[in-house]
Parts: structure tokens; C-alpha cells; sequence
């Protein structure tokens, strides 16, 4: 009596998908499909969704690496066509390079002025305290 | 009866905590203590009443109504209490009363105790007025009561889920108290080593309660979605990550306050961070900013209300902070290169770390905002910020900062001497280049699996060094000699080289292929041989299942293993049970999937290998007990003599974290 229903829920969520034959493009194709948005899902890559638009992606994705399409061809592919948004990479060009650069920057910047202010009073006559086994070791 | 016995239950939490937090702040002593003590018991009663309601499934209750179901099985109906915005909100407020009762209930007497309760009374207060002002879990509906409620989303009937809330909570909530203390100690004006020693066992019970919390909602991700991920930089994931960083930090700069006095204004500061962090994760949960499984409320009045919450409790804290601060004494003084060198390096690392973790989640956000409000065009409000970005910048970072961990561990307070260091740990260091050749000769040279495996191995020897040597002369047999704070850190610092081991092998190497099988036929994979048997329908108590047999063979051993599709008709969603058989090296992963259209009788059959998949979890597991051993040690042990001003309290009650009275 429920058989129907069941599998019209299981029929929407089918997905279509024939790996490559090739190992090597389908773990490329397969590391592409990670790094797309399902853009109905929103929070799922397209490798992890059963949404229609992934299904479709991950088939586009495929015909295109089989094609011997580069990664960032198929990338800029998915971008021109559904924006920036679709890809969980952000691009490597203008403003965008302060977001990859920032962390490392933060980090240098910050040490080196800590650094700095720590080594200009270092001391010579500064003695080792060891942990003290028998009391609290942190 | 029972949802408005809670609901008053809830109104006289909001009173005791409304006194606790008066009196706290105020005259302090015994009637803060039994104020914060009833509050705590009040909110656990309410939330008793709330889950009584979904257990006898009172759908004239509207959030039962919503989330409950007659055929849900019955742990289920008791993690649907909390299974959405309303619920778990109150069980915030438990949690954080529950925080304020342990503290009455554990501490010793004096200033900081009542002032950290009159700042947690504050802080329930707020909670409280927001869970019955804006979204009461009580309401009443008595016109149409309906015949049957909404049930749990499926994808959340699972036991790891179902217990991740409560932990989650504990960590995330548990850091309110950590901002009490924090509060209380800058009010008093008394950051120091006794605070710095009293404020710890809270930070690490709630540090590794969150660890727990976070490594569940990865194992669930990891079998319960069916594609074999255990991370995913959602932005709610994000969410409980940025304040564990911070609270990691939290408890190593705490170390460095307490056994040497220093970094005491920063530490502080990093108490308050911790829980503003929280604060902001669970506005970007709940205030529609986002869409997720997480994101159960999607109305921008509760958003705007935390927004201001969150604004009102940093903007005190950090105006509390500027105005006490410049009476925070100096520690004394170091060498770079020493023990305090090398905890203000993990505190260096930690807070940029989560300063990139901050701003890879806002940012898509903030310019999505930019763009709806017009300010920029849709184009250049068109970003994500996922996978490749936090595993190409937080990556490197962590693994710079775990190369200096085992020497750390190693050297002395105030001033160490590198070169001995250096030179006792080499064994250590060809050990990790060897490990990370093998790992890249086996692997595929890939660069990340081998720098990943390199790191963990030093980690993992540097650690086991380091434990030797404090074995000292007297070997195998001072085992159980060494403080259990040695024991804590030790098995946490191993925890994080599997962890950092897993993670690399299991992302660089993990194959996963779909295979189309016709009843009878039979695919291979990495040694392994996958018989399809056919697939039958199985009824389960709240859903309908397609199950497939398969034979699974390696060497001589063969099994029958069995993936499952699940068909829930009330939510009118599918999900994908896995099934995963465990091997020493990794997990099979097989999961059943649709019919292929184009051969009759076929249906798709994933497969997947994740190679130490275990060294994640148990590495995750093994970094919070490490966590709860240390804090375990704060309970056995007797008061030290760590300020003349110690109270010499006796060995404390080991119940929770007692260690505060120590």
C-alpha cells in the first residue's frame, strides 16, 4: 500500500551516474564535484546531493573531463554560468587574494612584533626553571 | 498540565536568576549560592517537563505538535525535545543554569564565586528571557489538535545526533561560565595565578565536552549523509569550531597564568572571546543567515535579538576589560625560546586560526548582505568560501604549529636551550621523514599526504619521548607515579598526531567508485570482492526500507553486509543507511543506490575505502579524554602550593569539576 509512495520519494532522489572508465579523470572529476555547490541544496557539494542540478553537474563535469577539459576550465565553466557562488574555492584574483594572503600575513605580523619586543629585552642571566615532576606537571 | 508546569518552571528560573545575579554581584555568600542552585534545578525540571511532552507526545503542545510522531521510536521523541530551535534553546538555558548551579555547588567560598555567579545569573537571565519572550517551547495550541505530529527530520534519527545537542551545549554553553569567571575575576580585580588555577577545570571540562560534541556531529556526517564526509566547512560547523580554537587557546595560556603568572591579561581576554565566539556561532545558526539542517529558525526578529545579546555581553565584558587591565600584574620575565615562549606561540597560532576560520564564514555572508541591500552588485556579491580554501590555509598552519609541540613539551620554563633539544629529539625527526616517505611511496607522492603524515609521526614520537623522560630513572614503574595532568597531556597531544594522520591519509587517499550491479553479478575493489544478492523491502517502526544483501569477500572471510535506503512517508524524505565493515587499515563503506534505468534489475552500488577513517575519531576521542584527565587531576589533587594564599582545601568531592574548590 506504501510501495508507490516509497518509490516515488526513492525515484526523486535518483541519481544518474556512470563513472568515468578513466581512474585518474574520475578522481579529478570526483575532486571537482567536492569543490561545486549544489546550488538547490546550498549547503551540499554537488558529489553529495541527489538534487536534479547535481546530478546534471556531476554529469556536465564528467562529458567535460572526459573531453580533456583542465580543472580550472571546468571550474570557470560552472562559474560563468551560475556565479561565483557555486564554487566553494574563492578566485585567486583582485580583492580576493587579501582573503588567502590575510591569515599568513596576520601571523607573521603578529609574531614578528611579539618576537620583536621579547628578543630586544632578552636577557642572558635568565635561569631554566624545569617542571617539577613531583608537584603539577602542565 | 506538564507544558505549564514548565513553562512556570521556566518563569522561576528567570526569578532565581534574576536574584542569583543581584545578589552575586552585590552582597554575595550564602543566598547567591542557593539562588543559583534552584535556578539550575528549575531549568533542569522544565526541560524534564518539555521531553515528558514529546514522550507522551501531547501534540496540543505546538512544538510537540511539530517534531514529535507516534511511530518515532522512543529515543527519538526524546531528542526531538531538543531537536529545534525552541527546545534546544532551552536546553541553553540549562546547560548554562546547570554551569552556575556546579559552581555553587563546587566552589569554595569567597569574591570570585559570587561575583562569577552574579555574571552567570546575568547571562541566564538573558537566556531565559529570550526562550519564553521570543520562543517559549510551551505554547499551547487547543483549537484542532492534530491527529499526529511533524517528526524529527529523519536525517536526525540517529543515536551520534541524537546525543550531539546535549554535548555540543555543554562545551559551547560551558564556555559562559569561563566568561563568568573571567567577568568576576576583572570586577574583583583579581587576575592572578589562584584565578588562573580556579578558572581552568571549567575551560577544559568545557573544552573537551565540545571536542565530543563536534567529533559526533563528524561521525554522524561521516555514515548518516552517504557520501562518506566527516567535514564539510558548513558555515555551522564553523560555528562550534571557531570557539573550540579560542578554548584551546584558552587552556594553554591558562597554564602559563597559573604556573608562572604571565599572559594574564591576555588570557582573560581570550575567556571573553571564547564565549562571544559561541554567542556569534549561534547567531549564525539561528538567525536565517544561513540555510542548513542546522538552521531550524529562520526569523530575523530572534537573530536581531541575539545580535543585540551578543553586542551587550561583549561591549560590558571588553569595557570591564579595558578598565581592569591596566591593574593585570606582568608575569615574570622569559626568554623567547622557553616553555612560555612556546605556549604564546599555540596561542599565536590558535587565534589566527580562528580569525581565518571567522572570516572564511562571515564573509560570504556580510558581502551577500552588501549585495541585498544594494550596496554591491549580485555579481561581486556572489561568494563561497568552502573545502579548498580552509584546507589550503589552515592546513600549513597547523602543521607549522604542531612541529614545535614536542618541543614544547620538553623545554623548561623562563629559559630553555634548544640545541640539546634539538639534538635528544632527532630519532623523532628521522622517524617523521621516514614515515613520510613511506606514506607518499604508498600513497602516490602526493605532497599533503606526506607533510601530514610526517608531522603527525613527530608529533607522535615527540610525545612519547617526552613521556619517557619524565618516567625519569625510575622507568615502567613510575607509570602510574606521574601526575595525572602528564597523563592528560600526553594523551591529548596523541590524540592530535592521529588525528593529523587520519585526516591527511584518509582525504589524500580515499577511492570511491560506483558500480552498476544486476542481482548475481559482482564488482572488486582494492582486494575486495562485492557480490550483489538483490534487494528487498524491510519495514522499519517509522519507515520503509530498501535493503540490499551483499556478499562481501577478502581473502577467506566472507560477510553479508547490508545498505539500506529508507523511505520516512510522514517527512516525505529518503535517507541512506551505509553499511560499513571495519578493518585495521580503514572502513569499506558501501552504499546502496537508485535503480539504473538503462539495465533493468541493476541498481547502483557506491563503494567507497577510507583509508584510517578510525585515526580521526579516535584521535578526536583521545584529545577529550586528555582533556577530561587533566581535569580529573585538578580533582584528586590536593590544594599546591601555588600562591601563599592557597586555601588548603582536602582532597574534593570527585563529582564533576569539583577541582575548583581544590
Amino acid at each position: 500500500m506504501i510501495a508507490p509512495l516509497i518509490a516515488l520519494i526513492l525515484q526523486a532522489t535518483a541519481a544518474l551516474d556512470t563513472p568515468l572508465p578513466d581512474a585518474a579523470q574520475e578522481a579529478r572529476a570526483q575532486a571537482l564535484m567536492r569543490e561545486l555547490r549544489c546550488t538547490v541544496c546550498e549547503n551540499e557539494p554537488v558529489s553529495q546531493s541527489t538534487a536534479d542540478m547535481a546530478v546534471d553537474a556531476r554529469r556536465k563535469i564528467r562529458e567535460q573531463i572526459a573531453q580533456g577539459a583542465s580543472d580550472s576550465t571546468v571550474r570557470d565553466f560552472f562559474v560563468s554560468r551560475y556565479g561565483q557562488y557555486v564554487s566553494f574555492r574563492p578566485p585567486t584574483d583582485g580583492w580576493a587574494m587579501a582573503l588567502w594572503a590575510f591569515p599568513f600575513a596576520l601571523l607573521v605580523g603578529v609574531g614578528a612584533l611579539i618576537g620583536l619586543g621579547r628578543f630586544k629585552q632578552r636577557k642572558r642571566d635568565l635561569t631554566p626553571v624545569p617542571d617539577d615532576r613531583s608537584q603539577d606537571d602542565a | 498540565m506538564i507544558a505549564e508546569l514548565g513553562h512556570l518552571l521556566a518563569f522561576l528560573a528567570l526569578a532565581t536568576a534574576a536574584g542569583q545575579s543581584v545578589l552575586g554581584l552585590t552582597t554575595g555568600g550564602e543566598a547567591p549560592r542557593r539562588l543559583a542552585v534552584a535556578t539550575g534545578m528549575f531549568s533542569v525540571l522544565a526541560m524534564v517537563a518539555l521531553v515528558i511532552s514529546f514522550v507522551r507526545l501531547d501534540f496540543s503542545v505546538v512544538l510537540a505538535a511539530e517534531h514529535a510522531h507516534s511511530l518515532m521510536p522512543m529515543i527519538y521523541r526524546i531528542a526531538a525535545a531538543w531537536g529545534n530551535h525552541e527546545g534546544s534553546m532551552l536546553l541553553w538555558c540549562m546547560v548554562m543554569s546547570g554551569y552556575g548551579a556546579a559552581a555553587a555547588l563546587f566552589m569554595k567560598d569567597g569574591k570570585l564565586r559570587d561575583r562569577a555567579l552574579g555574571v552567570q545569573g546575568l547571562l541566564t537571565v538573558g537566556s531565559f528571557a529570550y526562550l519564553l519572550f521570543v520562543s517559549s517551547p510551551f505554547t499551547r495550541n487547543l483549537v484542532d489538535i492534530p491527529f499526529d505530529g511533524g517528526g524529527l527530520n529523519p536525517l536526525l534519527q540517529d543515536p551520534a545526533v541524537a546525543f550531539h545537542p546535549p554535548f555540543l551545549y555543554t562545551g559551547y554553553v560551558g564556555m559562559s561560565f569561563v566568561f563568568s569567571m573571567a567577568a568576576a575575576g576583572l570586577i574583583n580585580g583579581e587576575i592572578d595565578r589562584d584565578w588562573a588555577r580556579r578558572v581552568r577545570p571549567w575551560a577544559l571540562f568545557a573544552w573537551s565536552a565540545l571536542t565530543i560534541g563536534i567529533s559526533l556531529g563528524a561521525i554522524w556526517a561521516y555514515y548518516e549523509l552517504g557520501w562518506g564526509g566527516w567535514w564539510f566547512w558548513d558555515p555551522v560547523e564553523n560555528a562550534s569550531f571557531m570557539p573550540w580554537l579560542v578554548g584551546a587557546a584558552v587552556i594553554h595560556s591558562l597554564i602559563v597564568t597559573e604556573k608562572r603568572g604571565g599572559m594574564a591579561s591576555w588570557t582573560v581576554f581570550l575567556c571573553v572571546l571564547a564565549f562571544v565566539l559561541a554567542l556569534l556561532g549561534t547567531f549564525l545558526v539561528r538567525s536565517g543567515v544561513m540555510t542548513s539542517v542546522h538552521a531550524f529558525a529562520v526569523d530575523p526578529t530572534r537573530g536581531i535579538v541575539l545580535l543585540v545579546g551578543l553586542g551587550i555581553a561583549g561591549g560590558a565584558a571588553l569595557a570591564l576589560f579595558a578598565w581592569r587591565a591596566p591593574m593585570i600584574k606582568q608575569g615574570p620575565e622569559f626568554d623567547p625560546v622557553s616553555r612560555e615562549g612556546a605556549l604564546v606561540l599555540n596561542n599565536l597560532f590558535l587565534s589566527v586560526a580562528a580569525a581565518l576560520v571567522l572570516v572564511g564564514t562571515v564573509t560570504p555572508m556580510f558581502l551577500q548582505w552588501l549585495g541585498e541591500v544594494g550596496m554591491i552588485s549580485r555579481e561581486a556579491a556572489s561568494l563561497s568560501i568552502g573545502e579548498p580554501y580552509f584546507q589550503l590555509t589552515l592546513a600549513p598552519m597547523v602543521a607549522v604549529l604542531l612541529c614545535f609541540m614536542p618541543l614544547a613539551q620538553a623545554a623548561p620554563w623562563v629559559k630553555a636551550d634548544l640545541g640539546p633539544l634539538v639534538k635528544w629529539l632527532m630519532p623523532a625527526a628521522v622517524a617523521a621523514v621516514l614515515a613520510g616517505i613511506v606514506a607518499m611511496a604508498l600513497g602516490g607522492w602526493g605532497v599533503w599526504l606526506g607533510f601530514g603524515v610526517l608531522v603527525g609521526t613527530w608529533v607522535i614520537f615527540g610525545v612519547g619521548f617526552d613521556f619517557v623522560r619524565r618516567l625519569g630513572p625510575g622507568g615502567a614503574g613510575r607509570l602510574f607515579r606521574l601526575p595525572l595532568t602528564v597523563w592528560g597531556m600526553a594523551i591529548a597531544h596523541l590524540g592530535m598526531g592521529f588525528f593529523v594522520i587520519g585526516a591527511t591519509v584518509e582525504t589524500a587517499t580515499r577511492t570511491e567508485r560506483t558500480f552498476p550491479l544486476s542481482q548475481g553479478q559482482s564488482a572488486e575493489m582494492a582486494g575486495w570482492t562485492f557480490e550483489f544478492l538483490g534487494v528487498k523491502s524491510v519495514d522499519g517502526p517509522n519507515y520503509t526500507a530498501l535493503r540490499a544483501d551483499i556478499k562481501v569477500t577478502h581473502g577467506n572471510t566472507t560477510e553479508i553486509i547490508q545498505p539500506e535506503q529508507r523511505a520516512y512517508p510522514v517527512a516525505r524524505t529518503s535517507t541512506t543507511e551505509v553499511a560499513i565493515r571495519k578493518t585495521l587499515t580503514g572502513d569499506v563503506y558501501v552504499a546502496l543506490g537508485d535503480q539504473v534505468r538503462e539495465q533493468p534489475g541493476a541498481w547502483r552500488i557506491r563503494i567507497a575505502h577510507h583509508p584510517l577513517i578510525d585515526w580521526v575519531f579516535g584521535g578526536a576521542a583521545l584529545i577529550a579524554l586528555g582533556g577530561f584527565l587533566s581535569l580529573a587531576a585538578r580533582v584528586r589533587r590536593r590544594a599546591p602550593a601555588v600562591t601563599p594564599a592557597t586555601e588548603a582545601a582536602p582532597v574534593a568531592e570527585p563529582v564533576g569539576p569539583a577541582s575548583v574548590t581544590a
